[in-house]
């Protein structure tokens, strides 16, 4: 799993690749809550990521619930078909705010 | 009691004509003969004394006889037999009385030429029946030291109706034999009985090696011997695997031996193995099994029990020990020896006699060793060179059969006293408690898994239960799939499941630690499914609480087993194999073929 945060419009876009699992989701955790100390616009690339477990989608909802709490904007972007499968049947696809593409939810965020 | 039928028939009518003056000694020895025959022939000790009371009054000539039997208590004299007009079956008299009390007493012959003449004659007899007794004659019934009663011939037929001194002595000789052969009568039928019970003890001490465990099998962690004194015994153990994988054992040693401690060992091996199905501690079980036995028994008789509750999974041990032998703890690494005392008194002497807070419990971790667990017929079991073996013998038969498998240990420590075609002085019991944590580090066990014939092995893997395995575990779980398909949802569902499942046993079961143990995947594809068994080496986990979170309500965590449930048909904790702390068992459909 490798991770990359870059700005663009005034949001923070963070692109995760790989598995996001049990030994990789604390980073990811870490890194997400990280951008939203600093960020008021939030959106996480999922189009690299080929699998994400329960840990992985658990680090995607604490940073969903930060973002609530400090009124910032959080959403999820080009989500591949793994972590699509996950969210789903985790009934989560209804909760977090899905783009179809990283510009899109740039333009849903501006 | 007199128990007496009056006749009014002349006296003389009932008896048979007095045989001739002069009778040779062959007719004695054929009278003494067909008695014998008869007695050895009999199965019904009076009607047999009847019989012998009848030809042996015809035989000398008189008119009435009676057989006096010395009582159980030999206090007193019972007529057992009458023969003539006069019945008095059942006449109790004090053993000292009267003129057959004398022959009784005095261990002879006895003639009452005239009874009028004889201050010892009562007559009470004659004055509740009306029959006038004239002469009598009274012979003991001696066998050795032993008088079993008298005969008493009365009245002669014929003559003056006196008796003659040698009719004395034909009636002692007769008497004498009769003894013999009724002596011969009691012995036979007490060898009957004697047979009879020594087939009852065989039916149950039967019974109670039923109620003994089956042999372990033998990669099965615990295994115990039982060999009995004489054939029922008054120790036991008992061997019982919950559902969840831990297993209850006990060895138990009834105070006493014989049948009464063998009836009170069936009871309380029955109380060990119905309260140990609820009981969640050894503590709690062996205060519980006190209580019911001292709530019926009696007779002083009481229970030493070691009792213990084992994890396979984490080789670590809850005990109490209830009065019992010490057991013995042997490290395999460092070959030392640690003995677990006594630290309750033994069950069923009183209630509650733990103290409020019940039987206190020990819990040791086997780290890789063996509990030895026995009773004192071990200890003080008389070895090959004649002294007791002690606990210094059991420690050095421990160490040296410590390299053999458990049952055969079990039986060579066992044979070190038992010495073939001798018996024991005391029933014997060892149990031995395997730690195979040893083996598992070494890597030696491979969990057992059936496959059936319909189904077929795929794949087994064995990773160390870390996070960072994982992804290991999902590119197996996509190989193994990929055998029986190429439906990529599928095969994605099915490493989620799987990936889920080990994620479990890294967290929960071996709680994050890194070097915790082993998790073993067994791929196996039955009929149209495919099954993975993830097994792990931790203690058992309680399931429920590991549960689907309810997912309307939105945090981290508690995810995976709703995942798990989503993607796949049956998923479930299973009773795990012998070694194996938990069993998960994952069962998917593989998908139908489109064409």
């Amino acid at each position: 799993m490798s991770y990359e945060v870059r700005e663009e419009n005034g949001a923070s876009i963070v692109s995760l690749t790989g598995d996001v699992d049990l030994q990789t989701s604390p980073q990811v955790r870490q890194k997400l809550l990280e951008t939203l100390e600093k960020s008021r616009s939030v959106v996480v690339d999922l189009s690299a990521v080929n699998y994400i477990d329960s840990s992985g989608v658990a680090s995607l909802v604490e940073a969903f619930q930060v973002s609530r709490k400090k009124n910032a904007a959080f959403s999820l972007a080009s989500v591949s078909s793994a972590a699509m499968r996950v969210l789903s049947l985790a009934r989560l696809d209804k909760v977090f705010t899905i783009h179809p593409s990283v510009e899109a939810a740039l333009a849903a965020q501006a | 009691m007199v128990k007496a039928k009056l006749s009014t028939s002349p006296a003389a009518s009932a008896v048979a004509a007095a045989p001739p003056k002069g009778q040779g000694i062959r007719d004695h020895l054929g009278l003494i003969a067909e008695m014998t025959r008869e007695f050895s022939a009999a199965n019904d000790y009076k009607t047999v004394a009847h019989s012998a009371l009848e030809r042996i009054t015809k035989y000398v000539g008189a008119e009435a006889a009676s057989l006096f039997l010395v009582s159980d208590e030999g206090d007193a004299l019972v007529c057992t037999a009458c023969y003539g007009p006069v019945d008095i079956t059942g006449l109790n008299i004090p053993a000292t009385t009267g003129v057959v009390g004398r022959s009784v007493t005095s261990r002879e012959g006895v003639m009452v030429r005239d009874v009028s003449q004889d201050a010892d004659f009562g007559g009470v007899v004659d004055a509740k029946t009306g029959f006038t007794t004239r002469s009598l004659l009274v012979a003991p019934l001696s066998v050795g030291r032993e008088c079993l009663g008298a005969i008493e011939i009365i009245n002669r037929i014929g003559g003056d109706g006196l008796f003659e001194e040698e009719d004395l002595v034909l009636l002692e000789t007769l008497a004498r034999a009769a003894a013999l052969a009724m002596n011969n009568f009691r012995l036979t039928q007490q060898i009957v009985q004697q047979e009879r019970n020594r087939h009852e003890l065989e039916l149950a001490a039967e019974i109670q090696r039923d109620l003994l465990p089956q042999p372990s099998s033998r990669d099965f962690p615990i295994h115990g011997i039982n060999i009995p004194a004489r054939s029922v015994s008054g120790d036991f153990f008992d061997i019982m695997t919950l559902p969840d994988g831990r297993i209850w054992f006990n060895v138990g040693d009834v105070s006493g031996k014989g049948m009464n401690a063998a009836l009170l060992m069936a009871k309380t091996s029955s109380l060990f193995r119905c309260l140990a199905k609820s009981a969640e501690d050894p503590g709690q079980l062996l205060n519980a099994i006190n209580n019911e036995l001292c709530e019926t028994n009696s007779h002083g008789m009481f229970v030493t029990m070691l009792g213990g509750l084992f994890h396979p999974g984490s080789g670590s041990l809850r005990l109490t020990n209830a009065g019992h032998e010490p057991p013995l703890h042997f490290d395999l690494r460092t070959e030392r020896f640690t003995a677990i005392p006594a630290d309750a008194p033994p069950l069923g002497i009183a209630p509650g006699i733990a103290g409020p807070d019940g039987f206190p419990v020990t819990e040791i971790d086997l780290e890789g060793g063996s509990l030895y667990v026995f009773t004192d017929g071990l200890t003080e079991a008389t070895t090959f060179g004649g002294g007791m073996l002690g606990i210094d013998g059991v420690r050095a038969l421990i160490r040296e059969h410590a390299e053999e498998s458990p049952d055969l240990r079990l039986k060579s420590i066992a044979g070190a006293v038992k010495l073939p075609g001798q018996s024991l002085r005391d029933d014997l019991t060892l149990l031995v408690v395997e730690d195979m944590a040893l083996s598992r580090t070494q890597n030696l066990i491979s969990p057992d898994t059936n496959v059936a014939m319909d189904e077929e092995r795929v794949l087994r893997i064995r990773v160390p239960g870390r996070a960072d395995r994982l992804k290991l575990v999902r590119n197996a779980t996509e190989q193994a799939a990929r055998f029986y398909t190429t439906n990529e949802s599928w095969i994605f569902d099915l490493k989620m499941a799987v990936d889920e499942a080990c994620q479990n046993v890294v967290r929960h079961a071996y709680g994050g630690r890194d070097d915790a143990g082993d998790i073993v995947v067994d791929f196996i594809r039955q009929n149209d499914a495919m099954t993975a068994h993830i097994m792990d080496f931790a203690d058992p986990v309680d399931p429920t609480k590991i549960k689907p979170r309810d997912l309307s309500e939105v945090r981290p965590g508690g995810l995976g087993v709703h995942l798990i449930k989503s993607v796949t048909d049956e998923a479930n904790f299973e009773p795990p194999p012998p070694g194996v702390g938990n069993l998960f068992k994952l069962t998917k459909r593989l998908p139908t073929k489109v064409n």
